[in-house]
């Protein structure tokens, strides 16, 4: 007889899961089908409305817009942070996890206070157009804050120390002698580090472009606070539905697709690193 | 003709002296080998051939031309590495084609040369393969192939066979002999094992801590070790602790033993013989000993005995061809006579 006792074990956390995660969303993909009642309530009849709203141009250009800020973030942070994990990965093996220690050190900060500390360096008297007038910068100076940069800024800050340790892994298990090989056969070290180095980590970079991806097309305080309501992110968009309009249905058939193209770039995400790897146990 | 010159080579890492004053020529053609056990500088000396350590001191000529200072993708030398070092992400025919690609070779050239070289391995059909879905024999020729089929002027294999099991690792030191004789191209291999190094190399270099020991055919190295450590070192030997007064040796109870005693040899020295070189008459030999018979060891080919003797307080080991096992194996506990002749025995400072 096979050993049940796996399943025991399990049973605490599949219980939380279910409680806390399946039966909410079941909630919500079933509020998605439901018309909105006149004074915000839920009118329980069935309606294709809400789905057809997330198409409106007004609705899928949030969408669009979200997933551009979220790209681009993903894309910087992904490029800071494979340099920043590379450069740590070459330094002395004893000094690495120091180093990867002060990586990571802000992301042990509340989020909000670094999201406000951005508002202090961006604004119109912040640091940063201090710093330009030092330099000799003279004349009126764009406000940074409450911009689209804005908002990349400080998504692509929040999340930078993700992409560090999730590029580090597979540099730092890279075999030197795979570089050396390289070298050995002809190559110079830039073509090295393209050929071969960089195709052995795609999965790190996947992994961490991913999730900021992921983190950054939801995210509704980073907008808020840096973006200052200028636009809106499908975050907020799904905020604004649920605690201000009291379109609970609409609100949860933006979440639906929103949680969809979540899941659809793990997944995606999930058989790359596999391939990548080619089944090894990398 | 020389094609490979090491002089006066040296390399520190800080305090540590890997490699020490080391001067060697190795010919065109030649299969060479580097043995020595793990520290001693073997794969430092490798890894400077190869371009991936400078020198601290010494030069490596190469064709009459300095390279140490040449980085290793600028060198006319390959490495195959301990690892292998195979680029997971590629095919085999990828890994053996892309030390091609570096020369900007044609592609036509490429293929074919590729195609070829995977026919020498007997891995054509493996060609789409990855890495990981090989074996570690195939592995270790795709390995081969991709330092090979640059056609390099020296060829480094770092321990080449070490990670393979026993039969193929037998079968392996032929092949690659034979690779070695069909291309034509210099090998440098570095090993600890020194089985390996007796049955592939045409000369073997000893290095202990850094430094050059003995350089010599491996018949040379078997049969006449210049040092202790050496006649230790390869094969398996036997020691008896003596003294010499310059023309006698004698063993500490007393014992004369006939052997040639190197000029100037005095005091506490070390007589040493082979296993295969004792045998059981001992009655007609100009050494000859009481023994008693404390194990035997069947390895097939041949018969081991372990003997208890009054010289060494080690147990003495002869070996016994299956033939003369056959007519006459004794038992332990049995009391046999040994004899060895003076020639066979070399003597070497304590």
């Amino acid at each position: 007889m096979r050993d049940r006792r796996p399943l025991y074990l399990m049973t605490p956390a599949l219980g939380w899961l279910t409680a806390f995660m399946v039966v909410p969303c079941l909630l919500i993909l079933g509020l998605a089908f439901f018309r909105r009642g006149l004074y915000g309530g839920i009118e329980y009849t069935l309606t294709w409305e809400n789905i057809r709203l997330v198409f409106d141009p007004l609705y899928a250009g949030i969408f669009l817009k979200s997933a551009w800020i979220a790209g681009l973030s993903a894309l910087i942070a992904v490029v800071l942070g494979y340099a920043a994990a590379y450069a740590i990965a070459a330094m002395p093996r004893r000094h690495q996890p120091l180093l990867l220690f002060f990586a990571v050190l802000p992301f042990w900060s509340n989020y909000l206070v670094r999201t406000y500390a951005w508002i202090v360096l961006l604004n119109r008297e912040g640091l940063i157009v201090h710093l330009a007038r030092l330099l000799g910068f003279e004349g009126e100076l764009p406000s940074m804050l409450y911009t689209e940069t804005a908002v990349v800024v400080g998504l692509v800050y929040n999340y930078l120390p993700f992409v560090i340790l999730a590029c580090y892994a597979p540099l730092s298990r890279l075999n030197p002698e795979v570089s050396e090989a390289s070298r050995d056969l002809g190559a110079g070290g830039w073509t090295t580090f393209r050929r071969v180095v960089l195709p052995m980590t795609v999965p790190g970079i996947a992994t961490g472009f991913t999730f900021v991806f992921v983190l950054s097309i939801g995210n509704f305080v980073t907008p808020a606070l840096l973006g200052g309501g200028q636009f809106q992110m499908i975050g907020n968009l799904v905020y604004a539905q649920f605690l201000t309009a009291n379109d609970w249905p609409f609100g949860a058939a933006l979440s639906i697709f929103l949680i969809a193209i979540m899941m659809g770039l793990l997944t995606l995400q999930t058989f790359a690193s596999e391939k990548a790897s080619g089944g090894r146990n990398a | 003709m020389t094609l490979l010159s090491l002089q006066n080579l040296q390399k520190d890492f800080g305090k540590m002296r890997a490699v020490d004053d080391v001067s060697l020529d190795i010919a065109g053609n030649e299969f060479f080998a580097l043995l020595g056990a793990s520290g001693s500088g073997k794969t430092t000396l490798l890894r400077m051939l190869a371009g991936f350590e400078l020198p601290s001191a010494g030069r490596i000529l190469l064709d009459g031309r300095d390279i140490a200072q040449i980085p290793p993708n600028k060198r006319p030398v390959n490495l195959m590495f301990q690892s292998y070092a195979l680029f997971p992400h590629m095919s085999v025919a990828k890994n053996i084609a892309y030390g091609l690609e570096m020369e900007h070779l044609p592609r036509a050239e490429i293929r074919s040369r590729v195609g070829d070289i995977l026919e020498t391995i007997q891995l054509s059909a493996l060609a789409n393969r990855k890495p990981d879905q090989l074996s570690g024999g195939q592995r270790q020729r795709v390995a081969l192939a991709r330092a090979l089929v640059k056609r390099p002027r020296l060829l480094l294999l770092d321990e080449p066979l070490g990670a393979l099991d026993k039969k193929l690792r037998g079968d392996m030191q032929l092949e690659l002999k034979r690779i070695q004789a069909d291309f034509g191209i210099t090998f440098i291999v570095v090993t600890h094992d020194q089985e390996e190094a007796l049955v592939m190399a045409d000369r073997i270099a000893i290095l202990k801590d850094g430094a050059l020991l003995q350089v010599g055919t491996p018949h040379d190295i078997y049969e006449h070790p210049t040092s202790r450590f050496a006649a230790d070192f390869i094969g398996v030997m036997n020691f008896f602790p003596v003294h010499s007064d310059g023309t006698i040796l004698r063993a500490d109870d007393g014992t004369q033993i006939a052997a040639p005693i190197p000029p100037g040899l005095t005091g506490a020295a070390i007589a040493a013989i082979r296993p295969e070189r004792l045998h059981l008459d001992g009655y007609a030999s100009e050494n000859a000993l009481t023994a008693r018979v404390t194990a035997l060891a069947y390895h097939g080919l041949d018969l081991q005995l372990h003997v208890e003797t009054p010289l060494s307080p080690r147990p003495v080991i002869l070996r016994l061809t299956a033939d003369q096992a056959e007519s006459r194996a004794p038992r332990p506990g049995d009391t046999v006579t040994l004899g060895w002749s003076a020639r066979d025995t070399r003597v070497f400072p304590a």
